[in-house]
């Protein structure tokens, strides 16, 4: 401690930190991190075991369908611009490095909830060093460069820049050069973007407005319908989307991609070709300049949670809010010798009230009904069998129903203390979050069926329909035992409604998302022989004599593990108060 | 006249129509144990961030060590430390690496760093849990952990927000020795707590923020004399006359943010009120 010296003079005398000693700071910081993150707790015994297994078939999964996503745009990219060039359409190139910004970016903005569950540290937090601002803007630009967007994006551009040189090979050097600065270009802009949404995401109501119009955004795709909205000529069938983007070519040059295509194909003429790169260096400036804005308000320090404003909204007077009439009446008449118990009424509206106020998730519930209806009106899924079609729209309503199913914990975080205290039965606490969550997927499934044979196009026969209600009982209750199970061995604290890039955005882990699709598109699949036995022998009724049985096993199996969640749960407080109760 | 080494003048902080921190003017000089204090939602963590500039003000001016906050904030960042609410700790590092992390960020060499690394985990009784990750630490260790980070540096203002809350009696033992050591080397503390024996114990100067305004500053001695003149002034109205012996603090606080007349409106129930409890 000798070095701890009184203040005897004033801010200023001090050498400066050289910026390499903290820029290769925070690099070992990412770096201990990454490792760290590797050598985590292993489980022992069993769920070891679980934990190889299921480790192996998500590699089995995810890693061939991840390298068909980074293969097929960097493979596709160099040959499409082999192609503009060899093949005399130089303009192409523009198009094709407009399609990989837009992909870039679109793929930017959806991997917030995976860059979130990989993200270990805020950024934002090295403010209180003692950091100048151009050293933090360095940093914030660094930082996060290892995304896969950003990854196959510059591989993209790698291979364009590498398909150009094969092309035309006098057209290397500034192939390369303009891709290096057109990589830069974009990883502002992925700046800009996130670090601009991040702010209004902040807003709780901007939130809402986001996942709204997020939702409209893959409706209105849906809408789109490339192939089938047909020019006027008869007979010809092309794309209103594609005309679109080809009578607007011309516009295209105006924006980066084009001065980037343009800054190449002119190369030749090194004064033209210098005002097009100038007008990329500009658009990279003006994106650097934009997110350096936010950047700067971060640093001189901004406070973005709501609660204060709110609480300054709040009326003073009136201390205890009185409950709502109806809901009250509802859970004094069940705690009078109501169907349910006190505890389970009192847990339902604790739950109630908790999905009621989020408006996020009230749109996200919403979503999946909005593409059963899409896809009940194209003509292209309404030609699928109706009887398939319907296990199918249901089969995809019940992914991110169930989904909740596999962390019922998980938004209680440390709140899970309170169960564990209070002298109630975690069965009772069980059953009121399993019969909200069941209470939800049957109203959607229920709306999604009414759609489906309303816009269906042939009537569904009523076997159909029966061996889907066996089958979906049949899921239902299997998941329900599963993700109960699950929710009491691998608690995941979240906070419901989170959209910010923070750890604990995404109600479930990989294992359990893993899970849920193997359920369904296992159950799906036995569909198939299934089907086609009944249609080979000619039993229309087969379908609902196997899923019948197979309903009520699951059933039985359910009321097994319910009656086992006391001992369970009890058994795994330590689990709990390690993955929920921790700050 | 030295130099102070905490000057705010009017400084206020706006949250839309809320003022959390309403036209501050605090002097702190150069040396003192410092005590901020005030009830819950006074302002305490908001003045704390704006001093230690995490949070802009709205308007006003702050001075640190003589250099304008706003101007010169990477120069003054390095001479101070801060112990803030949350602790902003980055869990998946181990203590061992957090340290050498902090270090190098302020400047340290490699050598410094690790040699001040070793003798304040030995000091903070860290050393033997080298190997586990900050995030698998009690809170008490947490607290530990983050007081030596604010350290390593040799700051010459260390601030603290509640580095007491829910720290056990060793870990506190700890704490209170690390901050008397500082104080005889002449760093100043600026502490905010709701433990208001160990305010009263350590600081030599306080002040009290309420609803966002400064109501008391100076010595113990001197709040305890503006604590009676307000007593006073108490007894005219009808109060009841302060006792002759020597106030505690938290007598001082309560007569100060009037917790009995408007803050606290349980002072003042009737008795049959919550009649239920046994």
């Amino acid at each position: 401690m000798a070095e701890l010296t009184g203040p005897q003079s004033g801010p200023g005398s001090m050498p400066p930190i050289p910026a390499s000693v903290q820029l290769l700071a925070v690099a070992w910081l990412r770096w201990r991190i990454f490792v760290n993150g590797m050598n985590r707790k292993r489980p022992k015994g069993t769920r070891q075991v679980a934990g190889v297994v299921f480790a192996i078939l998500l590699r089995l999964i995810v890693w061939p369908m991840l390298a068909t996503l980074v293969v097929a745009p960097v493979a596709g990219s160099g040959f499409f611009a082999w192609m503009a060039i060899s093949h005399g359409h130089p303009q192409r190139l523009a198009s094709l490095l407009l399609g990989i910004t837009l992909l870039w970016q679109f793929v930017s903005i959806n991997g917030l909830s995976i860059a979130a569950t990989i993200q270990s540290f805020d950024p934002a937090s090295l403010v209180r060093f003692p950091l100048r601002f151009g050293r933090y803007f360095v940093l914030r630009s660094l930082l996060g460069l290892m995304t896969p967007s950003t990854i196959v994006g510059c591989l993209a551009l790698l291979a364009a820049a590498v398909g150009i040189c094969v092309a035309d090979a006098s057209l290397a050097l500034p192939a390369l050069v303009v891709m290096a600065v057109y990589a830069l270009m974009n990883i502002y802009l992925t700046r800009m973007i996130g670090a601009w949404m991040d702010r209004w995401l902040a807003n709780r109501r901007f939130r809402e407005i986001f996942s709204m119009l997020m939702a409209l955004f893959a409706v209105s795709i849906q809408f789109l319908n490339l192939h089938r909205i047909s020019t006027r000529a008869p007979g010809v069938r092309t794309s209103w989307l594609l005309n679109v983007l080809h009578s607007s070519g011309s516009y295209l040059y105006w924006l980066p991609s084009g001065f980037a295509a343009q800054t190449i194909l002119l190369a030749k003429h090194p004064l033209a070709a210098s005002v097009q790169f100038a007008g990329l260096l500009a658009s990279t400036a003006l994106f650097a300049a934009v997110f350096a804005i936010r950047l700067h308000k971060q640093f001189l320090g901004e406070y973005l949670s709501e609660g204060v404003s709110r609480r300054a909204q709040a009326p003073s007077a009136p201390r205890v809010k009185a409950p709502e009439p109806q809901f009250a009446a509802r859970s004094a008449s069940v705690a009078s010798g109501g169907i349910l118990s006190p505890v389970v009424a009192a847990c339902l509206r604790k739950e109630w009230l908790i999905l009621t106020s989020n408006g996020t998730q009230l749109i996200g519930l919403l979503t999946p009904l909005i593409f059963v209806v899409i896809f009940s009106m194209n003509r292209a899924f309404s030609s699928f069998s109706s009887k398939y079609f319907l296990p199918a729209a249901i089969a995809y309503v019940l992914i991110a129903a169930v989904s909740s199913l596999y962390n019922i914990f998980g938004a209680d975080g440390s709140g899970v203390q309170l169960y564990l205290l209070a002298p109630v039965r975690m069965l009772d606490v069980v059953l009121a979050k399993n019969l909200m969550s069941l209470a939800i997927i049957i109203v959607q499934v229920t709306v999604a069926w009414t759609i489906i044979c309303m816009l269906a196009r042939t009537p569904i026969p009523v076997s159909a329909q029966i061996s889907t209600v066996f089958w979906t009982i049949f899921v239902v209750a299997l998941n329900l035992s599963i993700g109960t199970l699950r929710s009491i061995q691998a608690p995941r604290k979240f906070v419901p409604g989170q959209t910010r890039q923070v750890r604990g955005a995404t109600p479930t882990n990989r294992t359990s998302s893993l899970l849920v699709l193997g359920v369904l598109f296992g159950t799906m699949l036995l569909q198939v022989p299934i089907g086609y036995a009944s249609s080979y022998f000619g039993v229309p009724w087969l379908a609902a004599w196997i899923f019948g049985p197979l309903a009520v096993a699951a059933v039985f199996a359910y009321a097994f593990m319910l009656r086992n969640a006391e001992r369970l749960i009890l058994a795994a407080r330590d689990v709990f108060a390690e993955e929920l109760c921790k700050a | 006249m030295t130099t102070p080494a905490i000057d705010t003048t009017a400084l206020t902080r706006r949250f839309g129509d809320f003022i959390a921190v309403d036209n501050v003017n605090l002097r702190v000089e150069a040396g003192q144990f410092f005590g901020f204090l005030g009830p819950n939602g006074a302002g305490k963590s908001t003045t704390i961030k704006m001093l230690t500039g995490l949070l802009a003000p709205t308007s006003g001016s702050i001075r640190i060590l003589g250099g304008d906050l706003q101007a010169n904030s990477a120069e003054i960042k390095r001479q101070i430390g801060v112990v803030p609410e949350g602790l902003a700790l980055f869990g998946r590092l181990t203590a061992d690496e957090y340290l050498q992390f902090v270090g190098r960020m302020y400047g340290l060499d490699r050598a410094t760093t690790l040699s001040r690394t070793r003798e304040l985990l030995e000091f903070m009784q860290l050393a033997g849990e080298q190997k586990k990750l900050i995030t698998d630490f009690s809170h008490g260790m947490q607290k530990k952990l983050a007081l030596a980070a604010a350290v390593i540096h040799g700051p010459k203002v260390l601030f603290l927000d509640e580095p007491f809350e829910g720290v056990d009696a060793v870990a506190a033992g700890t704490l209170k020795a690390m901050l008397l050591r500082m104080i005889s080397r002449g760093v100043t503390i600026f502490l905010t707590s709701h433990v208001l024996e160990i305010v009263e114990r350590l600081c030599t100067h306080i002040a009290i923020i309420h609803r966002g305004r400064l109501v008391a500053q100076g010595s113990l001695d001197e709040l305890r004399a503006g604590a009676a003149r307000i007593a006073q002034a108490g007894i005219q109205e009808g109060g009841a006359p302060p006792s002759e012996e020597k106030r505690s603090l938290e007598q001082i606080f309560l007569e100060i943010v009037g917790a009995d007349r408007e803050g606290n409106p349980a002072a003042t129930a009737p008795e049959q009120e919550l009649s239920w409890l046994s």
